[in-house]
């Protein structure tokens, strides 16, 4: 009896056991959950950065070269579905955050314009993971890689803004620490038509340096503290998902092996940072802020 | 607007719209680059004309092209996108997928310099350099070669014991700005030629997924290798079905012209045959036993064609619109026929010419030149110069 559940339990799944990912990592979880949502009738184009590894494991039909390749197969995939009148498909493009920000942003920016039928996914752990920790355009100030040795020097990019600005019909921040949301944003994305984006933090116990058995709570930590921010901006208009009191940003931050050489200051700033991001989005709650 | 057929004259870039339009690409992937740009400009029209159908996108970079390419064609669609010279080499990651993953994309290049000091017109290292990945290569010599080898070029492609994407070569300016009588067949009998595209290995439908992926890197490699040799026989075929439905055909894979107890041919590619014709014409005329063979087919090489045809010749001229430097001896084509024959017995001297350059004229009187050093070379039986710079020669008066 016991057998037969588990058995059914991973026929039903959509993803495999067998992870070649790092212990803690994100990536599978994400895609657990996400493809209990998107379902069987999903294409998913993308590959090549590390918080992706889980998509070796994906049982619906993949298809990815590198990650200087970023929704731009999902282009040509989305045309042949036009062509072939099967927009009952759902088509997703995945990429990591050196892929979003840095090598394929031109890309990414170009899908938007288009306003290409797909749900566009960065799958973001904060630097070059599958090389061995490089930072990327979208690693945190002051976060140690090991191309900045002594802690970043220059901020994150805000990617989900940047693309809110392309006028596409929904963009979202997400997180795996808060399944029920992130479900909840990929429906609403599953039924809308047109470029949707969504951000989502993946932990990386390797690169980031803690317990692999605290990736939920590290990440947790972050979206508790607004680092990572979970809001949503639909047509234009900007919705704060979780506004809870805003934890310090020195849990968050000590939780984890990259930032341990940050001095006072720099914490100091890391938290006028947070919370000035926290009281913009505050203020511009129900607002539409891209005209 | 009917689809009866029409002959009119026409430019390599509009003759291979209509290529297009009749193999019926269903996505079209596109960016701009000079002299491609009126190709994917004339498409445009035709899909605002109501005259085509097709998904047609407007991507940011040829990197972009070529990968929606990909991911198009391996959803089950047929491609067709065209790029030039520096467009060409931003496409040079992507361009790497169709061959070993199979994807029969047809794509036109339209022959333009590489920088640095390049000019828009052309010459033929932007595709050559193509030559390493897998794509079959096949270079026209007008409006018409042009937009029949399309429609060809989709058969060979889809076959499924090659399934290959392939090039179809032309010079920028000298066949994609040159107006030529072009006949455009009827979309009818184009159809009835060459079925609806169906992938019998992949699909990356929900419903009918399937995607078996070569057990090594070394079957992959070994699959896309095999699938050149097997193309040499359907590119004939096909190039000989062809003229039988249509009434037109390029000689498979290469073309011998005025060959007949010949003692030396020169070897030429793409537009400049024709100003070679005339003047192998001419000599003839004047009793110089000298003929014309066209390489038509450059990926996969035609060796064993040149190997049975070698030993009725003394010396081959060959004439390379391209630079390998620092090779073994000279232009692409030159090294290649050399290890095609290297083994043949009785060989020819094999004397290889650089002409026509980032795009400037072939004259005739440079054909002449060449043509008379191939006849010296059969007649003395010595190679003066291993690689000959044509134009470093004063020819006199540019004719």
């Amino acid at each position: 009896m016991i057998n037969e559940i588990f058995d059914q339990h991973y026929k039903d799944a959509k993803i495999q056991g067998g992870s070649t990912c790092c212990p803690g990592c994100g990536g599978p979880l994400f895609w657990k959950i996400a493809l209990q949502v998107l379902g069987a009738n999903t294409i998913v184009y993308g590959d090549g950065p590390c918080a992706m590894c889980a998509l070796r494991n994906i049982k619906v039909p993949h298809y990815g070269i590198h990650f200087s390749f970023v929704a731009d197969g999902a282009t040509g995939i989305n045309a042949a579905l036009r062509a072939k009148g099967r927009e009952d498909v759902t088509l997703i493009s995945s990429a990591g955050d050196g892929a979003t920000a840095d090598i394929s942003f031109g890309k990414i920016s170009a899908a938007a314009e288009r306003n290409e039928n797909m749900i566009q996914i960065c799958v973001d752990n904060e630097a070059y993971m599958n090389t061995g920790i490089q930072k990327s355009g979208l690693t945190p100030y002051g976060a140690w890689t090991t191309t900045t040795p002594s802690g970043k020097t220059d901020n994150k990019k805000d990617i989900p803004m940047i693309i809110a600005a392309h006028k596409v019909p929904y963009v979202a921040t997400a997180s795996v620490a808060y399944p029920i949301d992130l479900k909840r944003k990929l429906e609403k994305a599953m039924s809308i038509k047109g470029f949707k984006f969504i951000h989502t933090i993946i932990p990386c116990p390797t690169g980031w340096r803690f317990d692999p058995a605290k990736a939920v709570e590290v990440t947790k930590l972050g979206v508790d503290s607004w680092v990572t921010p979970l809001y949503e901006v639909e047509e234009g208009v900007l919705k704060v998902s979780r506004k809870a009191e805003a934890k310090p940003v020195n849990e968050y931050l000590t939780a984890q092996g990259r930032f341990r050489r940050l001095s006072e200051e720099q914490i100091a700033y890391i938290q006028s940072e947070v919370d000035d991001k926290r009281d913009d989005l505050m203020a511009q709650d129900g607002k539409k802020i891209i005209h | 607007m009917s689809d009866k057929e029409f002959t009119r004259m026409m430019e390599g870039n509009e003759a291979a719209a209509w290529g297009a339009k009749l193999s019926r690409a269903e996505v079209v992937p596109a960016y701009p680059i000079t002299p491609q740009t009126e190709l994917i400009s004339n498409i445009a029209t035709l899909i605002a004309e109501g005259k085509m159908k097709t998904e047609y996108i407007m991507v940011e970079g040829e990197h972009t092209a070529m990968a929606a390419a990909v991911g198009a064609s391996a959803a089950g669609a047929r491609v067709f996108t065209a790029s030039s010279s520096q467009g060409v080499a931003f496409m040079d990651e992507p361009l790497w997928i169709p061959p070993g993953r199979r994807l029969p994309i047809v794509m036109c290049y339209v022959n333009r310099t590489m920088a640095p000091l390049g000019g828009l017109r052309p010459d033929h290292n932007d595709s050559m350099h193509q030559r390493d990945k897998g794509w079959i290569l096949l270079y026209c010599e007008n409006s018409q070669e042009v937009l029949d080898t399309i429609i060809q070029a989709y058969k060979i492609a889809e076959n499924p014991e090659i399934y290959l994407p392939v090039g179809v070569c032309y010079d920028g300016y000298f066949v994609s700005a040159t107006a030529t009588p072009t006949t455009v067949p009827d979309q009818a009998q184009v159809d009835e030629w060459l079925p609806s595209y169906t992938h019998e290995w992949y699909s990356l439908m929900p419903d009918s997924h399937k995607m078996p992926a070569p057990k090594s890197f070394l079957e992959m490699r070994m699959g896309v290798a095999e699938a050149h040799e097997k193309a040499k026989k359907v590119i004939k075929d096909v190039d000989a079905e062809f003229k039988k439905q249509f009434g037109r055909g390029y000689g498979g894979i290469i073309e011998e012209y005025n060959c007949e107890d010949a003692e030396a041919v020169i070897v030429t590619m793409d537009s400049m045959t024709g100003t070679a014709r005339d003047v192998i014409d001419e000599m003839r005329e004047e009793g110089k036993k000298i003929g014309l063979i066209k390489l038509k087919c450059f990926r996969p090489f035609p060796s064993e064609e040149f190997k049975k045809i070698a030993k009725k010749y003394k010396a081959i001229g060959v004439v390379d619109r391209n630079n390998s430097f620092g090779s073994a001896g000279g232009g692409i084509v030159a090294i290649e026929l050399s290890r095609a024959l290297y083994d043949a017995p009785d060989k020819p001297l094999i004397v290889d010419f650089h002409v026509g350059l980032s795009g400037t004229d072939v004259t005739m009187n440079q054909i002449r030149y060449i043509a008379d050093e191939t006849l010296e070379a059969a007649k003395t039986g010595k190679v003066k110069h291993v690689v000959d710079w044509v134009e470093s020669h004063d020819l006199g008066e540019v004719m």
